[in-house]
């Protein structure tokens, strides 16, 4: 919990603060004391799988949930008992919750309507068309919803939010209806839009690739807790768990005893004898620690070639080789450690040689090489 | 076999029952419309419009009847609109299915019974008598307009709630969310969301009732005491007492012209209803 | 079936159903759709199923269909005639004569035995749907023993086409804790319903019996066919309606209630009512009004004739004919039936009343039963 505010003052750079805010259902604990201070104009994903507490923290800030516990705030004012219809936010829904019996423009300019006192028709009907430009949608104001293709539906449900100018847009895994490809450019465009218009956003996924991709931070959620907070560099470089290892890309968890610890750096011993010098947790003082290693920071040699000095080898045979373009992914039976996956770049499979399945080899693991996890879980 | 020929035989089934079942009673009724009655009653062949230029001598029956069935179809709605919202979407599912079948299980029994009850209900030792507990005194329900407005609402009740219960069930209940999130409160997402898109189950509703009430002769004959006289009232008269059926098959054709032009009407109305489609509902 | 004397507040609710099928809603064909036509039936003691074996005699098949009158029966005589002969008898109930013989000019009636009033006979003859009796399949119909005022209408041109069953009258019923004394004149009837009764006072949805009494107010023939006659009766009604309590042929739960205090009313029911509560009385107008005899009769098409013959003759019987009376309390015009009855009956001025009083009713002519003007004067009564 990096980023845990452990204080009420609100901090001015936050446009949005949970503090220690908790939501039960019944028996169920759907968030657990959440600390999070979002950031003025940030690019913020909640990440995790279904039920991790995700959507619940979400809805808390758009106001559909009121925390049983602790407090939301909103540009530094608590919020908890305030309504969703008075929320400075906007959604874009996981299913784009649009108006069936609408057009395009006036689901687009709904929110719009709403305001009180009413604004003057012709802004209302200018700033719709600005946004369903802004969204590529300038042409599309009459027509019906069920005319618009599932990409066309979500951008609709994308003008319909940022027309109001919300201080937080937020979305509810909105790319979950589109394919592979749509989804891709969908995620350019959201990212153009937000850098453009400059409004936070808060992103709710299950993609930790979508997550990766689009977020200033991630906060990732398990158990209706915050696992961890971070850019996504630094959760892929120095995730605290080995939840977060799991979930932000693949890594390799073995088991060491810390035998030494200096400059940041940590001699290890495996579980099978092979020593290896580890990035270290600061302040960390345990002797038994769980180690992250991601695939492609180990190599492969076979058994007979020349190591570089300060690399550690552990020796292992090949089970699984699965070429993917510009990596080949193996799967190795590595002694005493049981399974690890290694990604070779293709560069260097062509510089060096493959190996087949069946090869017995050696992981190269370079000084400095994997991580001392500071969570255990 | 040609595939033309094929289609035709495979229409075959549905285009007798429509002849037996639709068209051949019209036709017969249509028939009758322009003969007379016979010096003994019953039906003498004839071509006459005598029996269309007699209508005006029932105006009064179609007057009541398109009075009391708009009213009634109505009161209907107004009373089974909340009753059906209650049931889709404050109820909990634990009693959801209860609930549903007690709004059910009065129509497993004859409406004749249950007007009957009505009549107990209405009639001078029933609710007159409790108000006559708190200083009303001499209210007479029974035999009046009201009393046969009660019954209609009453017996038609699930005929409304029903058609309206689906559409609000239906109803995606994060549309209400996207609304509250665009700065709409409860109430006015009630009438922007919730009544717009119940729409196609209040007309239906409202088709069902209002057709059946047409027709409707026994509940005003019941609760009417016989005092209220719709066109169901004027055509069983004809048939059964006076034996005009010629009059009386004039009297029911124009008595379907008129539904016709209300189908009419609405088929109109859901076209303009029609635009929320069921599928983006849930898109 | 009011057939156990017992008050109608102690009946159970289904029982007062079946009585309550009787009157306007029963004339709907309707009825038969709703189930509650196959309560009739029950009626009728047994269903087929349910009765025991059945090797008799005389076979004459295993039902006989009745049309009949509303309380016009008693149900224990119908079970003993399936006792005795095997037939167990489906009675169907309407509520007018117009009723009966739409559904028998229709066709198909599947009716065995109907009860016809005298002025309905002479139609029936005209559009052959009546079938000439075999009195020797009727040895219980003793011409002799009948008063022919209540047997001649069943005879047309020397062909006898009904056996007399019943006669009575139409008469006024009050409920004199409301009305204050006996109400024996259409005038009163009329001119109190728009007066001191206002809202108490029903009518029969009947033509006949309103219109005819509507003219007897006028002191017009009760039978009268006259335009002019007719105009000033549906002045009457049309000026009565908005305080009436309602225009229905089933009066009793009303007049029972005290919902309604005054009524047309036929003599059986005026004796039911009277026997349950004394209070309620029965008066015939003075002016004039009807006295009918009706008939039993077999129509043309009748599935089941050997059946229809032996229950006729069964219930002309004077011993069932007497439980019968005993059960409706409508007059008997047979002496051998009246010989049987209580001293009391016989003397009770609701069944047999002077005859002074019964000088000036006039038994309806065929001609009221088919003039569409007066269909049509209904037809605007009941739509005003």
């Amino acid at each position: 919990m990096t980023d845990a505010t452990t204080t009420h003052v609100p901090a001015p750079e936050a446009v949005a603060e949970f503090v220690g805010a908790t939501k039960r259902f019944g028996d169920v604990l759907a968030a657990d004391r959440i600390d999070l201070r979002i950031r003025r104009g940030e690019f913020l994903s909640f990440l995790g799988p279904s039920g991790c507490g995700k959507t619940t923290a979400l809805r808390m800030l758009a106001g559909f949930e009121s925390p049983t516990e602790g407090e939301v705030l909103i540009d530094g004012r608590d919020v908890s008992a305030v309504p969703a219809h008075k929320r400075p936010v906007n959604m874009v829904f996981q299913h784009y919750a649009l108006f069936p019996h609408m057009t395009v423009a006036q689901n687009v300019g709904y929110g719009l309507r709403q305001r009180r006192p009413r604004l003057p028709k012709r802004e209302i009907e200018l700033k719709v068309a600005k946004a369903l430009a802004t969204v590529r949608l300038a042409d599309f104001g009459p027509r019906r919803i069920w005319e618009m293709s599932g990409g066309q539906q979500q951008r609709v449900a994308l003008a319909r939010a940022i027309v109001n100018e919300p201080k937080i847009l937020l979305l509810d895994e909105p790319m979950a209806a589109l394919d592979a490809k749509l989804r891709g450019e969908m995620q350019r465009e959201l990212l153009e839009l937000q850098r453009s218009l400059g409004i936070t956003f808060v992103l709710v996924t299950h993609d930790q690739e979508e997550a990766l991709a689009m977020s200033d931070r991630i906060c990732i959620m398990g158990k209706g807790r915050i696992a961890q907070v971070g850019t996504p560099q630094e959760l892929y470089d120095r995730p605290r768990s080995r939840y977060v290892a799991d979930f932000v890309g693949k890594a390799n968890i073995v088991s060491g005893q810390i035998t030494g610890r200096q400059g940041g750096l940590a001699q290890a011993v495996l579980g099978n004898g092979v020593k290896v010098v580890l990035r270290d947790e600061p302040g960390d003082d345990r002797t038994t620690t769980e180690i992250a290693v991601r695939p492609e920071a180990l190599g492969l040699a076979a058994r007979d070639s020349a190591v570089p000095a300060g690399t550690a080898v552990v020796p292992a045979r090949v089970t699984h080789r699965t070429f993917l373009g510009d990596h080949t992914e193996y799967l190795l039976a590595a002694d005493g450690l049981g399974q690890m996956q290694v990604n070779v770049p293709r560069q260097a499979e062509r510089a060096l040689g493959g190996h087949d399945v069946g090869a017995l080899v050696h992981v190269l693991w370079p000084e400095g090489t994997g991580l001392v996890l500071a969570v255990d879980d | 076999m040609t595939q033309s020929r094929a289609r035709a035989l495979l229409l075959t089934p549905a285009g007798l029952w429509y002849a037996a079942m639709l068209l051949l009673p019209l036709a017969v009724v249509l028939i009758f419309s322009f003969g007379e009655r016979s010096a003994i009653g019953g039906y003498a062949p004839g071509f006459t419009f005598e029996q269309y230029a007699n209508l005006p001598a029932r105006f009064a029956a179609f007057r009541n009847t398109l009075t009391l069935a708009p009213v009634g179809t109505l009161a209907a709605l107004l009373i089974a609109y909340p009753l059906a919202y209650f049931l889709a979407v404050k109820v909990s599912p634990k009693w959801k299915t209860m609930l549903l079948v007690l709004v059910i299980v009065p129509f497993w029994t004859s409406i004749l019974i249950r007007s009957y009850a009505w009549i107990f209900l209405l009639g001078g030792k029933g609710i007159p008598a409790l108000l006559e507990v708190i200083g009303l005194d001499d209210v007479r329900l029974l035999n009046t307009p009201f009393a046969v407005l009660v019954g209609i609402v009453y017996g038609y009740l699930p005929l409304m709630v029903f058609p309206i219960y689906v559409a609000l069930e239906k109803l995606d209940k994060r549309l209400l969310e996207a609304a509250a999130d665009l700065g709409t409160p409860p109430w006015r997402a009630f009438l922007q969301i919730t009544l717009p898109l119940s729409m196609p189950g209040v007309l239906t509703g409202s088709m069902l009732v209002f057709i059946l009430l047409m027709g409707e002769f026994l509940i005003p004959a019941i609760l009417g005491g016989g005092k209220v006289f719709f066109v169901g009232n004027a055509l069983v008269d004809l048939f059964l007492q006076s034996r005009n059926w010629a009059f009386g098959s004039a009297v029911a054709v124009a008595l379907v012209v008129v539904m016709l032009i209300t189908v009419g009407i609405y088929t109109r109305l859901v076209k303009r209803f029609g635009a929320s489609r069921d599928d983006v509902g849930l898109m | 079936m009011k057939n156990d004397n017992t008050p109608i507040s102690r009946k159970a609710f289904m029982e007062e159903l079946r009585r309550y099928q009787k009157g306007s809603v029963t004339r709907r064909h309707f009825l038969g759709v709703t189930g509650l036509g196959t309560a009739a039936a029950v009626m009728g003691g047994a269903m087929p199923g349910l009765l025991p074996s059945r090797a008799r005699a005389q076979d004459i098949g295993d039902r006989v269909v009745l049309a009949t009158w509303p309380n016009y029966h008693d149900a224990a005589n119908f079970d003993a005639f399936t006792d005795e002969t095997g037939a167990y008898t489906q009675v169907n109930v309407f509520g007018s004569n117009e009723e009966m013989l739409a559904k028998i000019q229709a066709g198909g009636s599947g009716w065995d035995v109907f009860v016809p009033t005298n002025y309905a006979i002479p139609t029936y003859v005209e559009a052959d749907l009546i079938e000439p009796l075999d009195l020797s399949k009727i040895p219980n119909f003793d011409p002799a023993s009948f008063d022919p005022r209540f047997a001649d209408a069943g005879t047309i041109d020397g062909v006898v086409y009904g056996v007399p069953k019943n006669w009575g009258t139409t008469g006024i019923a009050f409920n004199s804790d409301k009305t204050g004394g006996v109400v024996d004149s259409w005038k009163a009837f009329f001119d109190g319903a728009r007066d001191a009764w206002d809202g108490r006072v029903m009518v029969h949805d009947y033509q006949l019996t309103t219109i005819g009494n509507a003219l007897v107010y006028h002191g017009f023939s009760f039978n009268s066919v006259d335009p002019e006659e007719l105009a000033q009766a549906e002045k009457l009604l049309i000026d009565v309606k908005p305080h009436l309590y309602a225009i229905s042929s089933d009066y009793q739960p009303a007049m029972r209630n005290g919902d309604a205090w005054l009524t047309m009313c036929w003599t059986g029911d005026g004796k039911q009512m009277n026997t349950d509560m004394p209070e309620i009385g029965f008066a015939l107008g003075k002016e004039g009004g009807e006295i009918w005899s009706d008939y039993y009769a077999i129509p043309k098409d009748a599935p089941h004739k050997e059946a229809a013959y032996a229950l006729i003759n069964y219930l002309l019987s004077p011993e069932v004919n007497a439980k019968e009376a005993l059960a409706h309390g409508y007059p008997v015009a047979d002496s051998r039936t009246n010989a049987l009855l209580p001293e009391e009956l016989l003397n009770d001025p609701i069944i047999y009343p002077a005859a002074e009083a019964l000088s000036p009713l006039e038994f309806g002519a065929a001609v009221t039963l088919t003039d569409p003007n007066r269909a049509e004067l209904m037809a605007r009564f009941k739509s005003a």
